[in-house]
């Protein structure tokens, strides 16, 4: 009984096997070699994290120690952070392959992306920094006196994460290479889905700002410098978007 | 306004003499090489150097005070050092700035505002990202590994005093905040002092993103009076404008206004970085709460504000101090002294005293007085 019942289920697993070979398969027509291809992604994201990291690190760690939360409310707006981030990886892979544009991609566009990009950062960062030393985020006035401490505005991690997402740092521009040798969009979207989550591991250690919690002095001075990274990528922006002005 | 009735009187001379001897010994030993060279301007500079040194020190003896003294030296070293510097850059490049090629090579001198950048890519990827060489070349003898090594035996020894006796930049904002008889600009927010921390956090955050050190590429008003990057693009005139503003606004025209050593307190992120070695350091100033009569002479007297109302009322000064001893100094109380960690408080303030100054008098005799040295060889070559 119970042989037929392991047949049953082998017979089963083979199926599904085959039904998610061939779902992989045609997200991707030209290849029949997913896992090879998954596996490059995981091992980019792992080996590439540190870079990540760091090319993150000048967005989320000041605006987490900003935050002022404990372990767990800190979790939880990484979590949101590095979500909005992964819709940042994923919508730039299909706004490559939407406008048919290849790696290296041509400076104009490229400069306008990213220079739109950086002023939005800019902008969100210095709107952050100046609305919390307000102590009011985006929530009516009226509310934030009835609280202790009023909430951040909830939109905050992920917005900063998408931008962040959409950075051009060199753990992404490898994943994006890459990506653009796929013959179609959902397998450059797989392959910038699962080196997102090579990248991850290296993101938890960033928990422990939680630790700096009703520390006044140190949420003042990472706001102090959050405007200092605004005013950087402002400048980044506005000279990528000059250039395009200018030389149009 | 406080009595001066309780300042203590001079040392004797004999005594004065007997505690400057080691000093001299060591000042001997550090100008022996300088001494020894062919040329009649070495020799004038290394004597000048040894003289001015050993003489302060002497002073320092004689009058029981520190920081009146040690600010003359910081001072000379503020001023001389950018003449020896840019001298020495002109005769081999023919320029203040610093051509795109040769920081490629290697070239850029290496400056200790440069290491708090340093640090997470090196742990992170073993790389120094900074456009030197790690040990001495000919075409670039101010190492990373020479520098390092000095700050690094300065620091363990002095903390935060390095920014008192070691740093070469200070003394010109310490000699512009002299200028004025008083104070334009009294009343500074305390927030201002979380700048440093604050910028601090952005270059060593965008250090780490960019593998470049951002604060030498952006925002060190010393690029003035050293080396910039050659300008050539929008970029490094943009660069360049900062540098000029930050220098103009936070070295010149503060200091000036405030009487305060305004880029030191309200911006430099190497000093929030050296203040986290206070926490080491085995010397500190402390403040006799018995004794205190509240007329605010330390808040007042302290470069950077590294006082205020709570820290005297803790009988301690803040994680900023920078040990310069303007505080003890202008104290008439007596209440402000010097102290070693882990012996009583007020058992020895001068034995204390005695002991971090022979430290940083030796260390300064050997870092500063060699650069007031070289530059003072340079002038007075030139003089004939």
């Amino acid at each position: 009984m119970s042989g037929e019942r392991q047949r049953e289920e082998a017979n089963q697993h083979d199926d599904m096997s085959i039904k998610w070979r061939d779902a992989l398969g045609r997200l991707d027509k030209g290849s029949d070699q997913v896992v090879p291809y998954a596996a490059e992604a995981v091992l980019l994201g792992l080996s590439s994290g540190p870079a990540c990291l760091t090319s993150c690190g000048p967005v989320v760690v000041p605006w987490l120690a900003a935050e002022g939360r404990g372990f767990a409310g800190t979790a939880v707006r990484l979590t949101v952070f590095l979500c909005g981030r992964l819709a940042g990886y994923l919508l730039f892979a299909a706004l490559l392959w939407t406008l048919g544009l290849a790696l290296p991609m041509p400076p104009r566009p490229r400069a306008l992306i990213f220079g739109a990009v950086h002023v939005a950062l800019a902008a969100a960062l210095a709107w952050y920094a100046l609305a919390r030393r307000r102590g009011a985020g985006l929530q009516p006035a009226a509310l934030v006196t009835l609280q202790a401490k009023p909430p951040g505005p909830r939109s905050t991690p992920a917005l900063l994460g998408l931008l962040t997402g959409l950075n051009l740092c060199p753990p992404f521009l490898a994943a994006a290479v890459r990506a653009a040798e796929s013959p179609s969009l959902p397998s450059a979207l797989l392959f910038f889905f699962v080196f997102f989550f090579g990248t991850l591991v290296w993101f938890p250690p960033l928990i422990l700002l939680g630790a700096l919690r009703r520390r006044t002095a140190v949420a003042q001075v990472a706001r102090i410098t959050l405007v200092i990274l605004a005013a950087y990528y402002a400048y980044l922006g506005l000279i990528s978007l000059g250039g395009v002005l200018l030389s149009a | 306004m406080p009595d001066r009735i309780e300042k203590p009187p001079p040392r004797r001379l004999a005594k004065s003499l007997l505690l400057t001897l080691p000093v001299l010994l060591w000042a001997l030993l550090m100008f022996s090489g300088t001494l020894m060279l062919p040329g009649r301007a070495s020799k004038a500079a290394a004597l000048l150097a040894l003289s001015f040194m050993v003489t302060l020190f002497l002073l320092m003896m004689r009058t029981r005070e520190t920081h009146r003294w040690r600010r003359v030296f910081f001072v000379a070293l503020g001023f001389l050092f950018p003449i020896g510097f840019v001298w020495e850059l002109i005769a081999v490049r023919g320029s203040m700035s610093i051509p795109i090629e040769q920081m490629l090579a290697g070239n850029t001198p290496f400056c200790f505002l440069a290491i708090p950048m340093m640090i997470v890519p090196a742990a992170l990827t073993r790389t120094i990202i900074f456009p030197g060489t790690i040990l001495p070349t000919p075409g670039n003898p101010h190492s990373i590994a020479v520098m390092i090594g000095l700050w690094l035996a300065a620091t363990i020894v002095l903390g935060k005093g390095w920014c008192s006796f070691g740093c070469f930049f200070g003394g010109l904002e310490e000699g512009f905040s002299t200028l004025a008889r008083k104070a334009r600009i009294r009343n500074i927010s305390a927030k201002w002092r979380l700048v440093p921390w604050a910028v601090l956090a952005a270059i060593v955050l965008l250090s780490a993103a960019t593998f470049e050190p951002v604060y030498c590429t952006w925002l060190c008003p010393f690029k003035t009076v050293t080396e910039y990057v050659e300008v050539r693009s929008l970029e490094t005139a943009v660069q360049a404008g900062i540098f000029l503003s930050l220098f103009a606004g936070l070295v010149v025209a503060l200091p000036v206004l405030t009487k305060k050593r305004t880029q030191c307190a309200f911006f430099c992120p190497f000093g929030a970085f050296q203040s986290l070695f206070n926490k080491t350091n085995i010397f500190d100033i402390r403040i006799d709460r018995g004794k205190c009569a509240d007329c605010v002479s330390c808040q007042r007297s302290c470069p950077i504000q590294a006082l205020d109302k709570a820290s005297v009322d803790a009988g301690k000064t803040l994680l900023s101090c920078m040990r310069c001893g303007a505080c003890v100094d202008a104290c008439h109380k007596q209440a402000a002294f010097w102290h070693i960690k882990g012996t009583a408080a007020g058992a020895a303030p001068e034995r204390a005293r005695l002991m971090y100054l022979y430290a940083a008098w030796g260390f300064a005799t050997m870092f500063g007085g060699s650069i007031i040295a070289g530059s003072l060889e340079k002038l007075l070559g030139f003089l004939g």
